[in-house]
């Protein structure tokens, strides 16, 4: 069954909805569009305001679909711009043999409705309008401008105060820690934080607010006796931050750490941010709650182009209360793309500007490690912005070893008397038994978290 | 970081610990930078350098208890591609426990290849995986220390440098080969093993089982383990060897068997003699009669009758109680001769229907061909296509199209899958992972493309066995 603009407007759950669909409609923002019409489905990747590209996958047949956006509209606009592509410009898909996986897996869950797709025309919502939406979209005046760009000024200049007359509060609540003693801040972390990063969201500190939620449960990660060093790194990583802002608050990377962050139209747009042309591979994900009910999921790249390692990372966040999302990547995937990184001191955090076709399988880069100390790249990310927390790191030639307690270590296998860095999770037992040839992970200054490997046995997924 | 900072920032911490300023306790470069500001500024300064000393200028010390374990042996076959794990992971995934996953492994060990140990491994205690994964499993039971994992021969005096494992799998192949070296081997250094063991090397005894291995086996009559002693008993009665003769009395358990058997004659000119089993009167007598059928020979019962094995066996009455019936051929399976096993296969077989069902009991002592006799019987038939799931001990990938559409079960198939009832298209799902295990690759893809014609989704969970062994083809 064909798509025809009736069918979507009566699908979509408003007409904001609608008129969002009608400016996603762009071919430029799907970089994949394809079909199977064996099987009735269509499918596509949407650059949308995240890092990853959302994947949208509709049956033609029953109007079943599915996309990875976090959105609460069902359907949501990526969806309904899929199915408004496919109606006005059905050429757009290229037709494709065999499905990807991530088509493969939401086929072999979903079951299938009998029920057809509701009346067309219902709710007052209509394709028309949400098309002269679009084409409403009139270049404002010159006074128009200079108002909106008076008030953004101004606004700017609030939170600016804001932001500063936060962290100086900030500076007095890491000085009350350290006078009433780090042992009581480390029992009592997680009430003292909250009520410090309640205070820093209401002044417009909304990064460093989350960043303190999540001092707690990091703490509480570590043995006892490890958690009063780690929370002497922790305050005085918020010290430095904060002092940094101070000198240049409008530095970009200071400004995302502090209050919030660049749009990616922001970030495409600034001329600082780099963008690296390259092949990637997706080393692992890391899901976490926060205590905000926000889910952050982190997703590692490695360039394989690149003669040093290079890290990008991937950063969304969604709500929690959305439940689970679909991924937009499977650890292991490699691919051409083009990336804007997030201008910082080092930068990390990247956007998928173009992602261009899949790329087969293969081992990593020799990178030429540095055995004398395989935490040299965390030193050089520290002493360039040592408000970082997490620093991704590839590691030499090693092996995963247990102490007496039953936790796991990563050990040089050409310094067994060495370093060895504590891992932060449980390992499984057969990792025990293999060589690992490299390893990519991040260190958190007393943790490890692993994220991938490679071992005579081939890439190892360990994220 | 030196060694007067390090003591500072150890002081300090100690200080901050419990409350209260550490310029004092600065080293003098850190007093410097922090100096001139005011009380709480200085001491944000110095936590702002201890910080960053903590993060870069110490390195986590490695505990002395550190343990490496051995590394993972490499096994006799290949690793599935890489780019055929995803389907493995699905298949893996779809597999809802320990049985149906080791038909995964079994089908993919079947077309040459290993699986990567980090999607699968062995338990320390399996025994059903492929003999090819015997280095993982004793590897797993933490078997310590260089030992022979290689194809040099098993003798008395290399016995203690095989892993376990390795060791029962070089013993099934003598027994195969050479049963007679493979039971003096057994017999010289099984005494000194514990139970456990000495049992599984008795069971090791039914490859090439022959009437030379009788003297041992009686000898066995005198083992500590009881467990052994039965064992060794069955074995002897698949030779046709009786077990302790009884006193006949009430108190003998072949004739307390006996007396739940109830013997007749059939026929009005060719009288035949017939066993039919006898009205239970209450539940206890049940129990007591599944009992003495778990613990009698059934050489010792026909013998109680005055016939032979295949003599009792063709005059049973199968089909008058069920129960009675899969006793008896649990009871064949056990101590029954192979010529008593195989003609008990044949006749059920010859009659079709539910009680060649019963064939199922005989699997592990049938040949390859009765196996697949019997599975195309089932397929055929299609009455009892559930039973399919049941089936043990047969060798994956053989079964052809030709197979599948010689008889009901794809029209079957078909209208399960397009039809609506959840409980049938459950049973549909087992039967396609049974079938994904059972089938050529050839004929997992004609499958596939049928199920999907009929209307079951193509990535359908389900199919991912049968799609496993369709992606195994020509590798």
């Amino acid at each position: 069954m064909e798509f025809d603009l009736k069918t979507i407007e009566a699908l979509a759950p408003d007409q904001a909805s609608l008129s969002s669909a009608s400016k996603l409609t762009k071919q430029s923002n799907w970089p994949r569009l394809e079909k199977n019409e064996q099987l009735a489905i269509i499918w596509g990747e949407c650059q949308g305001s995240g890092s990853n590209p959302y994947r949208v996958v509709v049956d033609t047949g029953d109007h079943g679909y599915k996309c990875t956006c976090p959105s609460r509209k069902f359907p949501c606009k990526h969806t309904l711009a899929l199915m408004w592509i496919a109606a006005t410009s059905p050429a757009s898909f290229a037709a494709a043999g065999s499905t990807p996986e991530w088509v493969n897996d939401w086929l072999g869950r979903r079951r299938k409705t009998t029920s057809q797709a509701p009346a067309p025309g219902a709710g007052g919502k209509s394709i028309g309008e949400a098309s002269r939406d679009e084409e409403n979209d009139v270049v404002e005046d010159a006074a128009s401008v200079e108002r909106r760009e008076a008030a953004q000024r101004k606004r700017a200049q609030d939170t600016r105060s804001a932001v500063s007359a936060a962290l100086d509060e900030l500076d007095q609540w890491i000085s009350d820690q350290l006078r009433l003693g780090l042992a009581g801040f480390v029992d009592n972390s997680s009430d003292r934080c909250r009520r410090i990063a309640a205070r820093l969201v209401d002044m417009k500190a909304t990064a460093l607010a989350g960043r303190i939620d999540e001092i707690p449960s990091r703490l509480m990660g570590l043995r006892s006796e490890e958690r009063p060093d780690a929370a002497i790194r922790e305050l005085g990583k918020l010290v430095l931050l904060a002092k940094a802002w101070r000198l240049t608050p409008d530095d970009a990377e200071l400004k995302r750490l502090v209050s919030s962050s660049e749009s990616r139209e922001q970030v495409l747009a600034n001329p600082d941010a780099t963008q690296i042309e390259s092949a990637w591979e997706v080393l692992g994900e890391k899901i976490e709650t926060r205590r905000d009910g926000l889910v952050s999921h982190s997703t590692w790249l490695l360039d394989l182009n690149s003669a040093s390692p290079r890290f990008a990372l991937l950063l969304d966040y969604f709500p929690a209360s959305a439940g689970r999302r679909s991924n937009a990547f499977t650890p292991g995937d490699r691919f051409d793309a083009r990336l804007a990184f997030y201008p910082a001191r080092q930068p990390l955090r990247a956007l998928v500007v173009d992602r261009k076709g899949d790329i087969s399988s293969g081992e990593w880069p020799d990178f030429g490690f540095d055995i004398a100390d395989p935490l040299a790249a965390h030193v050089a990310y520290q002493e360039r912005a040592p408000w970082l927390t997490d620093c991704p790191v590839m590691l030499p030639p090693g092996a995963i070893l247990k102490d007496d307690r039953g936790d796991a270590w990563w050990q040089s296998a050409d310094d067994p008397h060495g370093i060895a860095l504590p891992i932060a999770d449980t390992v499984s037992p057969t990792l025990l038994g293999l060589d690992l040839t490299a390893t990519a992970g991040l260190w958190s200054g007393s943790r490890l978290l692993l994220l991938a490997a490679q071992s005579g046995f081939g890439r190892l997924d360990l994220s | 970081m030196n060694e007067i900072e390090q003591t500072g920032l150890a002081t300090m911490r100690d200080s901050w610990i419990t409350g209260g300023t550490s310029f004092d306790l600065a080293p003098a470069a850190w007093k410097e930078i922090a100096g001139s500001a005011n009380p709480d500024e200085r001491e944000r300064r110095l936590l702002a350098i201890a910080a960053q000393a903590l993060e870069i200028a110490l390195r986590p010390a490695a505990p002395k208890t550190l343990k490496r374990r051995p590394p993972l042996p490499e096994l006799a076959l290949p690793m599935l591609p890489e780019r055929l794990r995803p389907v493995l992971r699905a298949a893996l995934k779809h597999a809802a426990d320990a049985r149906t996953k080791s038909r995964v492994v079994a089908l993919v060990a079947s077309r040459g290849f290993v699986l990567h140990p980090m999607d699968w491994m062995p338990a320390a205690s399996d025994q059903t995986s492929p003999d090819v994964y015997g280095p993982w499993i004793d590897w797993q039971a933490g078997v310590d220390g260089e030992k022979h994992t290689s194809l040099e021969q098993l003798t008395a005096q290399n016995w203690d440098d095989f892993y376990p494992v390795a060791r029962r799998s070089a013993l099934a192949d003598m027994r195969r080969t050479a049963p007679a070296s493979a039971r003096q081997l057994i017999e010289t250094k099984g005494p000194s093993e514990p139970a456990e063991v000495r049992l599984a090397l008795i069971e090791l005894m039914h490859f090439g089982l022959g009437s030379d291995d009788v003297p041992f086996l009686k000898s066995l009559s005198a083992d500590r383990s009881g467990k052994v002693r039965e064992l060794a008993g069955r074995l002897l009665a698949r030779l046709g060897e009786h077990g302790q003769p009884g006193d006949g009395g009430p108190e003998d358990p072949v004739a307390e068997l006996a007396a739940f058997i109830a013997e007749g004659k059939s026929g009005f000119i060719r009288r035949r003699t017939t066993y039919t089993p006898a009205k239970l009167k209450s539940p206890a007598q049940e129990r007591r009669r599944a009992e003495l059928f778990e613990t009698c020979n059934m050489v010792d019962l026909a013998a109680r009758f005055g016939v032979t094995e295949s003599d009792f066996i063709g005059a049973w009455q199968f089909g008058a109680d069920n129960n009675a019936d899969i006793f008896v051929a649990r009871m064949a399976a056990a101590s029954g001769s192979d010529a008593a096993v195989t003609h008990m296969a044949d006749t059920l077989v010859a009659e079709g229907g539910k009680p060649a069902l019963l064939v199922l009991h005989l699997m592990p002592r049938l040949d390859r061909s009765r196996k697949r006799v019997l599975i195309r019987l089932i397929l055929k038939d299609t009455q009892h296509l559930g039973a399919l799931t049941q089936v043990e001990g047969v060798e994956a990938g053989w079964l052809e199209w030709g197979d599948l559409i010689n008889g009901k079960t794809l029209p079957a198939l078909r209208a399960a899958v397009a039809g609506n009832d959840d409980a049938v298209k459950r049973g549909v799902d087992q039967l396609l992972e049974t079938l994904g295990f059972l089938t050529t690759a050839e004929a997992a893809e004609k499958l596939i493309g049928d199920v999907v014609a009929a209307g079951m989704a193509p990535a359908a969970p389900s199919l991912g066995l049968l799609r496993l062994n369709a992606s195994l083809a020509g590798l």
